[in-house]
């Protein structure tokens, strides 16, 4: 169906570094693959070139070829490969241009002048398919992340394509909304037989029905292209130096058999895999490394905190103290309030009712400046909180706000800089920065100044497995030399790996709030559209299915 | 109450509402525009379904400021023909021509007001430019343009407020003075403006993925025709703009606009 030969593409017509460079490969009928590579190894450009907008849409040059169905995109009119080949986007905000359910799904099939009969009956049918046909007459900015990414497979899936591609469609949603996601597609692909190119960083939940793996490196070259679990076994090192995510338990298997606590026959790809491929694991792997938060000093305690906006409640009756030096996480659905529980904690937005108090005195009267060497807030897009032209401006700027001697500035920023990994970078311009330095950046900024509780929404979203690692390392850093460290985030694995304490938030109140480890005995995190981590899914995997590899070393 | 208004076609309702706005201007005197506002305010609530609390929240902040516009174009009158003839307002002697000619102002502006609330308040944004591609062959690449910014706006506006409390937590002063606000706009413009392109951009890659190519050649889910319904709206009112012009001229207040302010 598709066939791509010796495509390389450059952005700039005389710029010697290719984004992509010298890609081959085939997909057949009813084909799945997964679109493996670190962040900005081109996956997104290659995925234009499939669908049609490059070379048209292309300032810079291309060279090899793409056909589809024996056409090359080179020569194909607008449109007419939409009909073929249909892409669901990352961002549910964006991919959208009409304001109700239907009427967006109209738009592709007017755009390929169905009758207008016929696409009355589509919807419903498209509708039913992904399960929003109650939706059909909804608005679409009320429909939460998880509805606008089924509805943008609707309208794809609408055109019949043969062909789907899916750019980290669940990287905005919950864990229970990504399975849904991930369950619909399975569906979708059992009645149909299209070929699917998956783009993704959370493996978990593809893996078990895709089995072909394509991979890029950095560079934009292909490194693999074969079965997943293959390339795993033979050289997982490469795999790992690219910064190409894992699936967890792969991860967990690998670190165990790396430090000779776990034996496998091949490095399982699912939990449901895992005790047929693995002969021995030691069970104190399986077991929680961080002690629960100790009792110490109180520095920021909220009481009966409610927010309304828009006479709609948002918060309700927070109760909540911060000790000093622990890591709190903060879990629940799209929706429920996380970010905004953050903002009002931090003194960014006021609460409707109840009190804030910092260090004992309200938070309201703390003076701006004051506060922010209290608290640091890193918001979920770096970029908004850029104000200076140079990566080293950026960071010293609060430090600017005081009066320190320019040559503290410098020593501190020089301190802050390689400590948050990006030395060499002094003179950049924040904007030029990839994705997961401008994170790093952004939480730079809001340290420096030692400050005392950092709050962070969203830190991980969007960043491969090494930055993930890298931004975690840091905080770990920061967290104990003595920083409160909040942070809301969807990976239960780093929950699990880093907090000392859990928040769970439902419509705006916190119904959980213990350690890690007695919210995972919870039987059922689902109603809060929440998953277990990794290793207590294996853990429950084993004994309901009494397997016993698991053994206590001593 | 029906919604006879709100099914009637949009590209014919705002012709009807551009051509009396035409036509009303040039009439000059009170009694016209009074009638006709009266009609069509009339007309609104009879046969429109309409948000009628917003309705009168707007309308009332159209009668302040005509009532502002009575008070200047009186206190600022041109030297009257007939200085003599004059008539009292509140302990004020005021020419009589000064009145007529402040009432034909405001009145005119009330006029406007009502017909343009007529359309706005029975028309569905999205409606409106489907019927502008259909009826009057309004290019898609804009009209779809438009739509994808419409939806664009609230998000604009989330993206603003967020800059501004990223800014706020940097330790960045809230601005004194014009200078400083000015600079302070500056910064927020960068990350705006790179987020606005960015969507913008995302926005268009997913049209084009669905098949837009901005030709005219397409098909319409929601089909929007010119029925005989729409064209008595059409006639009818300006029927109803005659009628009342006949009654004025008769009864003796009818005059046309000669370029008087």
């Amino acid at each position: 169906m598709i066939n791509v030969s010796n495509l390389s593409l450059w952005f700039h017509e005389d710029n010697d570094k290719p984004i992509i460079s010298n890609l081959s490969f085939q997909l057949d009928r009813g084909e799945t693959m997964l679109l493996l590579g670190p962040s900005g190894s081109g996956k997104s450009t290659l995925t234009h070139c499939l669908n049609g907008i490059y070379p048209r849409e292309l300032d810079g040059k291309m060279t090899g070829d793409v056909t589809i169905f024996g056409q090359s995109i080179h020569d194909a009119h607008p449109g007419t490969i939409s009909k073929q080949v249909g892409v669901v986007f990352q961002d549910p905000e964006s991919q959208f241009c009409m304001l109700t359910v239907e009427d967006e799904i109209a738009f592709g099939l007017e755009n390929i002048c169905t009758p207008p009969l016929e696409i009355s009956r589509k919807i419903d049918e498209v509708l039913q398919m992904v399960d929003l046909i109650d939706d059909k007459h909804s608005v679409i900015s009320s429909l939460s992340g998880g509805q606008k990414q089924k509805l943008a497979l609707a309208c794809v899936l609408a055109l019949e394509p043969e062909i789907l591609i899916l750019d980290e469609p669940t990287a905005n949603l919950d864990p229970q909304a990504t399975q849904e996601f991930i369950k619909t597609i399975q569906t979708i692909k059992q009645k149909k037989s299209m070929g699917i190119i998956v783009i993704e960083h959370q493996l978990e939940g593809w893996v078990s029905f895709i089995d072909r793996s394509f991979i890029l490196s950095k560079d934009g070259k292909c490194m693999y292209d074969g079965p997943l679990a293959r390339i795993i076994s033979d050289n997982k090192e490469s795999v790992l130096e690219e910064g190409i995510c894992l699936p967890k338990i792969t991860k967990l298997v690998l670190t165990a058999a790396e430090q000779n606590k776990a034996a496998y026959i091949s490095p399982p790809l699912t939990i449901k895999d895992t005790p047929s491929l693995v002969t021995y694991m030691d069970n104190s792997f399986l077991e929680k490394t961080i002690p629960a938060a100790h009792q110490a000093d109180i520095i920021l305690s909220a009481s009966r905190v409610t927010q309304n906006k828009k006479q709609k409640r948002v918060l309700h009756q927070i109760d909540f103290d911060l000790y000093e030096s622990s890591f709190v996480a903060i879990i629940g659905a799209n929706g429920s309030g996380k970010t905004s529980l953050t903002k009002v904690l931090s003194g960014i937005e006021a609460p409707t009712h109840g009190d804030i108090l910092l260090r004992q005195h309200p938070i309201r009267n703390w003076k701006e400046k004051l506060l922010r060497k209290e608290i640091g807030y890193v918001f979920q897009n770096p970029e908004h909180q850029f104000i200076t032209d140079t990566v080293f401006d950026e960071i010293a700027y609060s430090l600017r706000l005081h009066p320190y001697s320019e040559s503290y500035i410098e020593e501190k920023v020089h301190y802050t800089l390689v400590n948050c990994q990006l030395q060499g970078f002094e003179h950049r311009h924040p904007y030029s920065l990839s994705q997961g330095q401008k994170r790093r950046l952004s939480v730079a900024t809001m340290i420096v100044d030692e400050q005392k509780i950092l709050f962070l929404d969203e830190p991980t979203f969007g960043q491969d497995a090494a930055s993930t690692l890298k931004l975690m390392q840091m905080l770990k850093e920061r967290h104990a030399k003595g920083t409160s460290i909040i942070m809301v985030t969807h990976d239960m694995d780093i929950v699990d790996k880093y907090a000392d304490r859990v928040l769970v938030l439902e419509n705006g109140e916190i119904i959980r709030d213990q350690s890690p480890d007695q919210l995972w005995k919870d039987s059922d995190l689902r109603r809060w559209h929440l998953d277990y981590p990794t290793r207590i899914q294996l853990q429950q995997h084993l004994e309901v299915n009494q397997h016993d590899f698991a053994i206590k070393s001593t | 109450m029906t919604s006879l208004l709100n099914q009637l076609n949009p590209s014919i309702k705002a012709f009807t509402v551009i051509l009396l706005v035409c036509l009303l201007t040039f009439v000059f005197d009170p009694f016209t525009p009074l009638v006709y506002c009266l009609f069509t305010i009339l007309l609104t609530f009879v046969c429109g379904k309409i948000a009628w609390k917003r309705y009168m929240l707007y309308f009332l902040i159209i009668i302040l400021l005509s009532v502002g516009m009575l008070w200047t174009t009186l206190a600022f009158a041109d030297e009257p023909n007939r200085p003599h003839d004059t008539m009292e307002i509140l302990f004020w002697d005021i020419p009589k021509e000064d009145v007529t000619v402040a009432l034909a102002l405001t009145l005119r502006m009330l006029a406007f007001a009502s017909l343009s609330f007529m359309f706005i308040f029975t028309t569905n944004m999205v409606h409106f430019i489907l019927s502008l591609m259909q009826q009057c062959k309004l290019s898609p690449k804009l009209a779809y343009g438009v739509l994808a910014g419409y939806r664009f706006l609230p998000l604009m506006k989330d993206e603003l407020n967020q800059i501004r409390a990223a800014h706020q937590i940097r330790g960045v002063r809230r601005a004194n003075g014009i200078k400083e606000s000015i600079q302070q706009y500056k910064r927020y413009a960068i990350p705006l403006l790179a987020g606005a392109i960015r969507k913008a951009e995302r926005t268009a890659v997913a049209m084009e993925s669905k098949g837009f190519s901005g030709e005219r050649q397409r098909t319409f889910y929601r089909t929007f025709t010119v029925k005989w319904q729409d064209w008595t709206f059409l006639v009818g009112m300006l029927l109803l703009f005659f009628i009342i012009i006949m009654i004025s001229i008769k009864l003796g207040y009818f005059s046309w606009y000669k370029g008087q302010f």
